[in-house]
């Protein structure tokens, strides 16, 4: 058994793979137990190799051997002061936890301010644009690019777009004049825009993920299992088979459709 | 039944029949929708073309196997680059999947590029906490990084040559499906001025594009999209385009979708208005 299955780990993996393929995605046609099976083992595989990973790379190499092999004992406060944080189930100890929950705190808080200097300030730096079209030119012996009307026209939109959508989140005072009421609006619109991109992007990505699952099935799977020359076409005809089966099943009379059901 | 109501009441399995086929069918079809390479990846592409050989770049890479379909494809066109241009590069990872699947990916091209481990390249492994290591890490890498995912000493290796602190690092590369990338540029690319480029998903794309805008980051390869065009420029043809192919034909079909199911709802609030009903 154990030697088929040395010969054998290959087309089995292969197997394995397009089997998981196939019942994660066939929560795609109704929700059923072959695709919540394959979901929680998923789920246990992910946690699992989390936690291993987690010894093998991080906790073994950088604290346990330091500490047992090379005799460096201190780094058995690191254990001590991270096992602080399970106080924090303990009604009566929880302050414990409270201690090593502060250090943290400090340590953010002081990174906060090198996080904001390197990724907001260049940002609002960058977001003060020239607007009037010039040559190049040099001012203080540093040269400034020279700006066509078609980059200045650019550069007005962006500004607007950045003072709407600032007034909408101006929140000191009611939007009641109209010139603040309108370009809150307009702020409003723009960030739809936004959303829409945001959306659009997400479905992009997703159907990357779908493509990838494909060429598996056809190009690794089908090529592997079946032959390269005729695995794919196999597994098309196989799948091209699928799609009539779910088909007939949404066109089926009984069949309650899962929109219609909720 | 009206074919307006049809249109906007269309069973979704059959939604996902269609799109199903227009992946699929693609991959059979020697048609290939052009690809125009967008100003941001065209960047991306010369902050590596304009390295010199053995210039030393880290390679951030922090994607699992949940986001291959687009990470992957940024990866092997990022690494075909580097190895055609002849730069030594590390392999860090804050994503425990990413170091074995990167290293799969590295040693298939390794083969075809003549790129040895060790010596043109290197995995330095899966790592934790990501502010609190990079902080460490810009000031002295051999000294934080210690081994390679082996568990063998930096030292020993020659790739690591005239390799101290992260201002000796030339590029700074992060494909990622998160966040990680402002951590990288607010520990190692904005205080040390590291050059930086990031290959994201496509659902990070809007975000990203602030830091290219500010030239907090030098290039961008948006998600798959980003790959297909990457690929273009490197002259290669392996599965990235037709993925992006695969890509173009299942977006016409959402396109296709969205506008007949909008016609069909303005059609028939005008038909029923016309009927003296409720629009």
């Amino acid at each position: 058994m154990t030697n088929w299955l040395i010969t054998n780990a290959d087309k089995l993996t292969l197997w394995v793979g397009a089997i998981c393929t196939i019942a994660l995605y066939s929560a795609l046609y109704k929700e059923n137990r072959f695709y919540r099976l394959f979901e929680h083992i998923f789920l246990g595989l992910a946690t699992g190799f989390l936690v291993a990973q987690t010894w093998t790379d991080v906790l073994l190499p950088k604290w346990w051997k330091p500490m047992w092999d090379e005799g460096r004992w201190y780094f058995i406060f690191i254990a001590i002061f991270g096992a602080f944080y399970y106080f924090i189930f303990s009604q009566k100890h929880s302050w414990i936890s409270r201690i090593i929950i502060g250090f943290y705190l400090g340590v953010a808080s002081g990174q906060a301010f090198q996080v904001y200097a390197n990724d907001f300030w260049p940002q609002i730096q960058a977001s003060f644009k020239p607007i009037i079209p010039h040559g190049a030119v040099t001012i203080a012996g540093k040269a400034v690019k020279a700006l066509s009307p078609a980059d200045a026209v650019n550069n007005i939109i962006f500004m607007v777009i950045v003072f709407c959508v600032m007034m909408y989140f101006f929140f000191s005072f009611e939007q009641k004049n109209p010139i603040v009421k309108s370009s809150a609006k307009l702020g409003r619109w723009m960030m739809m825009f936004t959303f829409g991109a945001i959306f659009g992007a997400t479905i992009m990505a997703r159907l990357a993920l779908l493509i990838d699952r494909i060429d598996y099935l056809l190009n690794e799977f089908g090529a592997q299992v079946f032959g390269e020359a005729s695995g794919p076409k196999i597994v098309f005809m196989m799948l091209l088979v699928l799609m009539g089966i779910v088909l007939y099943l949404a066109f089926k009379k009984d069949n309650t459709s899962p929109d219609e059901g909720t | 039944m009206n074919i307006l109501r049809f249109l906007q009441t269309v069973d979704r399995r059959v939604i996902y029949v269609l799109l199903m086929l227009s992946v699929t069918a693609p991959f059979f079809l020697s048609i290939r929708l052009p690809m125009r390479v967008s100003p941001a990846t065209e960047a991306f592409y010369s902050a590596i073309e304009e390295r010199q050989p053995g210039d030393f770049v880290l390679l951030a890479v922090d994607w699992e196997a949940g986001t291959r379909g687009e990470n992957g494809p940024q990866t092997e066109a990022v690494i075909t680059h580097l190895m055609r241009k002849k730069c030594r590069f590390a392999i860090l990872s804050f994503a425990p999947q990413s170091p074995k699947l990167t290293q799969d990916i590295v040693e298939r091209l390794g083969k075809e590029y003549h790129s040895v481990e060790g010596v043109d390249w290197i995995n330095w492994g899966y790592k934790v906490n990501a502010k609190n290591y990079l902080k460490g890490f810009v000031r002295d890498i051999v000294g934080v990084v210690k081994t390679n995912n082996k568990t063998e000493p930096l030292t020993k290796f020659p790739v690591m040559e005239g390799i101290k602190t992260a201002s000796d690092i030339k590029l700074l590369v992060n494909i990622t499906p998160s966040s990680v990338y402002q951590t990288y540029l607010q520990f190692v690319a904005g205080p040390l001025k590291v050059p930086m480029v990031v290959a994201p998903t496509s659902v990070m794309v809007p975000e990203v594009f602030n830091y290219l805008d500010s030239k907090q980051i030098s290039g961008m390869m948006p998600g798959l999209p980003g790959a297909g065009e990457y690929e273009g420029k490197l002259g290669t043809n392996t599965k990235v385009t037709r993925f992006a192919n695969s890509a173009s034909f299942a977006h016409i079909l959402i396109i296709f979708f969205i506008i007949m199911g909008n016609v069909a709802m303005l059609l028939e609030r005008r038909q029923n208005a016309r009927l003296g009903g409720r629009a």
